[in-house]
């Protein structure tokens, strides 16, 4: 079975206004399958819209291949590049772009319109829009003009429109971003189901990790326009492939530590802490931990790695309670649900499970700065 | 997932002709393509034909033009008038320009109907009309203002014979220039003004400094680019102004380039024209000081773009002064646009021009004679609307698909066709319709006389306008609105009637209604271009000027001010009522 959606090497460069060029996609490989719902996530600037838009034709790559149900769209090597209006994909834009001039209707009608083979009639046209707009909720609303909608209704158009077509890709630039939170949580959940159902498969750009998480089967994690990392959201927040990854998918603490040999602790400035068999030798380390797999103590614990610091201050946050740690110059979050109470001042030990340190080279965590201007634009 | 694969066939692109990576021509493109090139090749042919013809005649090298133009016995003169006239104008409009737009932007004085009136003062009076209003106002003896204003001294004693004022003269002429000067200033002023950041100003205050120095060392240095901006429009309008130099300046011997130009073209002959294509490079000369002096100003000094999108600007409350400063911005507008049509038609509704208006018996006998009864008139009439209709539609549809072309595809190439097709209109009208006179007038063309000249002429002195106001139209359509129409399958032709031609629609009728008016109300192409077989309103209202009756001048121009203003006004209305500003547009 061919895939969904295959990108190889895909690299496109931009000229920032000073001249220097930067590259907004690196050398880019991504794989979708049928049915799955994959979201690129990273900071602004990372390379995952134009990505996206390189999918859809809307700008061009320098070099590799797109390929839309096996079928290349894109081949820099061969020349190939197939215009958007002949990709026979859909998507939703971030400003829902609903064209002003058209009624709900004639905006989901358009691309039926459009279509090249197997024309509807007018009255199968006019069925499929109304079953359109009843799926994404709104099926009263089709005679209205898009400024007569509020903004969660101009969401649900844009959706029905994307969807219209049955087209097998969807692809969706961070289209969520637009509206308050409640009715972004509605439509977080009522697009998930929508996706489920209809079975396409869907590329989906945000930056929002928590969006991340609740609608993707998998996450490909980009930062200066290479993917870093492709997992489930478990793999990628439990076993992240990069420091960068570890620090952009939820919160961590850090310490640097030196290892001697393989299989040896990390010598560290609160003494030495045990990674599980299998992580990563390297002298030089950065060990990240996330702030809920601490344990606070009074009495130093029994497991292996165990850190002496004292409670700088603590925030009731319901769920849980946040506990800010010192340990000489390294500070420490902790997150605990127990029925423990620590007070300011008071000194503690912060128990870490080996198998929960998470180790990467030093020197490899570098931040992203945001992507260049781009030309013209 | 069988099921779903089943339900969802994949429908592969169609890769019969796979596109070439770069370019990716479309029949839109290249249409547009081929239009904006016929555009560039419009305008620039005639100015590079005008310089060609200064050094080259009967295919040999020759400096006669020059020489014959230098040795022009009242050249200088002539020089000398037209740069007083155009540099005095053009000064006068910057300090009027500034001051109504900082009392209209910054004081409490403003009021919103200003902005709706005084840009548009040209197209509401095109300057022919304004001229022969002035004319019919203040000339010494018949002038009705002057007499209004003998009959107001009379009452305290003194009795004048005329006077006190003569429009024939150099504050006549001058005033007249800077009326319909002022709107370059003020536009850009005032647009400056308005996306000009009150904290720089506030800094300055907090700074210590009074209100008039921060106006001086602040507010000032930073709308300077926008006044050089205004000062050089008003320059270029003044160099190429024919119509009030024609009727005003001339009865003074006050001799304006432009006005011989069209002499030497049309009133002697044979038609002199190396004289005519020697006095055109003056002209170009004088155009491309102006412009290089402003770029120098602007590029030596620390100039930068001002702020960005400021919130709420400091309105100065101007308490007690504030009736007199409103006061003063109404009775300029009043002066500079109302006047000369009261004017106008007063004289037109009256049947004789004289100071004693028979206020019972005002008919609209002048116009039937002028209008209806006049056959060369009704000719005119039917030719300069029909010109009008056909060049504004020619025009705005050309403009809008090259302002798409080049809005879409943002690099060197299509901002080169931009500029070329925006600049060489801007250095001279008055150029441009010599050099299409010489290039499609003669042989092998021949079409001196016809109307399709006029059209070609029209078009490429006004393109610019219908340029800028297609870029605005199109600016108004998002970008995602296009992509969303290409994604959802849509060509791009079916983009342009779909999408954009319905959103842009407002904008366009707006374009098209200035263009409409600018041909309707010209003089420059016409007095060049037109011709009794291909006579047009201008060109009529000149010859009337020449030998006819006062009555029927005032009635042609008031007729015309009732086209042109009509039309204004109906769009405005229109782009009021069914505008697109109430939606939110991508």
């Amino acid at each position: 079975m061919d895939h969904s959606l295959s990108i190889r090497q895909l690299t496109k460069h931009f000229r920032r206004r000073d001249g220097a060029v930067v590259a907004a996609i690196d050398d880019a490989n991504l794989e979708v399958e049928p049915g799955e719902f994959v979201v690129l996530l990273g900071p602004s600037g990372c390379g995952k819209t134009t990505l996206l838009r390189s999918v859809a034709g809307l700008e061009t790559p320098d070099s590799g291949s797109i390929h839309v149900n096996g079928t290349p769209v894109f081949d820099g090597g061969r020349g190939t590049c197939v215009s958007p209006e002949r990709r026979n994909l859909s998507m939703m834009f971030q400003s829902y772009a609903l064209w002003p001039h058209m009624t709900a209707e004639q905006n989901v009608r358009y691309p039926l319109e459009n279509r090249k083979t197997d024309r509807l009639g007018r009255p199968a046209m006019k069925d499929k829009v109304a079953a359109a707009l009843s799926m994404v909720g709104i099926g009263e609303l089709g005679a209205q003009y898009p400024a007569q909608l509020s903004g969660g209704q101009q969401q649900r158009v844009a959706l029905a429109r994307a969807l219209v077509n049955d087209s097998t890709v969807v692809l969706f630039d961070e289209p969520l971003s637009n509206v308050d939170a409640k009715v972004r949580e509605q439509l977080r959940i009522e697009l998930l189901a929508t996706q489920r159902r209809l079975g396409f498969t869907a590329l989906f750009v945000t930056h929002d990790q928590a969006e991340a998480m609740e609608l993707a089967t998998r996450i490909a994690v980009l930062d200066r326009g290479k993917v870093q990392q492709i997992g489930t959201p478990t793999e990628v927040y439990a076993r992240p492939a990069t420091e960068y990854v570890a620090k952009f998918i939820g919160n961590t603490n850090q310490i640097t530590g030196r290892q001697h040999g393989a299989g040896e602790g990390f010598e560290t400035e609160l003494g030495t802490l045990h990674a599980a068999p299998g992580a990563p030798a390297c002298t030089a380390a950065n060990l990240l931990w996330r702030p809920e797999k601490g344990q606070l103590s009074r009495e130093r614990p029994v497991g292996r790695n165990a850190l002496p610091g004292r409670i700088v201050a603590s925030l009731f946050l319901g769920t849980h309670t946040e506990y800010l740690v010192r340990s000489g110059e390294v500070r420490s979050r902790i997150w605990t649900s127990g029925p423990d109470r620590f007070v300011q001042d008071e000194d503690v030990w912060i128990g870490i499970n080996p198998e929960d340190i998470m180790v990467f080279p030093a020197g490899d965590a570098a931040v992203t700065e945001p992507d260049a201007v781009r030309v013209g634009a | 997932m069988s099921t779903t694969e089943a339900a969802r066939a994949p429908k592969p692109p169609n890769l019969s002709k796979p596109p070439k990576l770069s370019g990716r021509p479309s029949t839109f493109n290249a249409v547009s393509l081929s239009i904006a090139v016929v555009l560039v090749t419009l305008v620039s042919l005639p100015l590079l034909k005008v310089l060609a013809d200064l050094f080259i005649k009967d295919g040999a090298l020759t400096l006669d033009p020059i020489l014959n133009t230098l040795a022009i016995p009242d050249l200088w003169k002539m020089i000398g008038d037209t740069l007083l006239v155009v540099l005095a104008s053009s000064l006068l409009a910057v300090v009027i320009g500034f001051a109504v737009a900082w009392a209209n932007e910054r004081t409490d004085a403003r009021f919103g109907l200003l902005n709706d009136v005084l840009p548009y003062l040209p197209f509401l009076l095109p300057p022919v009309a304004g001229a022969v209003g002035w004319t019919m106002l203040l000339s010494p003896n018949a002038g009705l203002l002057n007499a209004w204003i003998r009959g107001g001294l009379g009452l305290f004693g003194v009795q004048l014979e005329s006077g006190p004022f003569d429009i024939n003269s150099w504050y006549g002429l001058i005033m007249v220039y800077t009326f319909y000067a002022v709107p370059y200033v003020y536009m850009n002023v005032s647009a400056a003004m308005q996306s000009m950041d009150s904290s720089l100003e506030e800094a300055s205050r907090l700074s210590g400094a009074s209100y008039f120095t921060t106006l001086r060392r602040v507010t000032l240095p930073a709308l300077a680019p926008s006044l050089g901006a205004g000062f050089l429009l008003c320059t270029w309008f003044g160099f190429g102004m024919f119509s009030i130099a024609a009727i005003i300046g001339t009865p003074a011997h006050i001799d304006m380039i432009a006005v011989r130009i069209v002499k030497l073209l049309t009133f002697s002959y044979p038609p002199q024209e190396d004289l005519a294509i020697g006095l055109s490079a003056i002209v170009m000369l004088f155009v491309g000081v102006s412009y290089y002096v402003q770029f120098r100003i602007l590029k030596n000094s620390r100039f930068s773009s001002i702020g960005g999108k400021s919130s709420a600007r400091n309105i100065t409350r101007l308490g007690p002064w504030r009736p007199v400063v409103r006061g003063a911005v109404m009775l300029y507008v009043f002066v500079s646009t109302i006047l000369p049509m009261v004017g106008l038609f007063l004289v037109a509704l009256n049947g004789y021009w004289t100071p004693k208006i028979k206020w019972d018996s005002l008919s609209l006998t002048a116009f039937r004679t002028a209008l209806v009864e006049d056959s060369q008139t009704r000719e005119a009439f039917a030719n300069s609307i029909t010109l009008g209709v056909a060049g504004g539609l020619i025009g705005i549809v050309a403009a809008a698909m090259v302002s798409l072309y080049v809005a879409r595809r943002r690099n060197a190439f299509t901002q080169g066709l931009d500029a070329a097709i925006k600049l060489p209109a801007s250095i001279s009208h008055m150029v441009i319709a010599v050099g299409i006179l010489l290039l499609l007038g003669r042989e092998p063309f021949n079409l001196g006389g016809t109307w399709l000249i006029l059209l070609l002429g029209y078009l490429a002195l006004y393109l610019p306008q219908a340029s800028i106001a297609s870029d605005a139209a199109v600016a108004v359509v998002g970008r995602e609105l296009d992509e969303a129409s290409k994604v959802s399958g849509g060509n791009d032709w079916k983009t342009f009637f779909r999408v954009y031609i319905p959103l842009m629609t407002p904008g366009l009728v707006g374009g098209w209604a200035l263009l409409f008016i600018r041909i309707v109300g010209d003089l420059t192409a016409s007095a060049i271009l037109s011709g009794t077989s291909n006579v047009v309103l201008g060109f009529r209202i000149m010859e009337v000027f020449n030998g006819g009756s006062y009555a029927t001048l005032a009635a042609l121009s008031a007729f015309l001010v009732l086209v042109t203003g009509t039309v204004l006004v109906a769009v405005l209305w229109i782009s009021k009522r069914f505008g697109i500003s109430k939606s939110r547009i991508g």
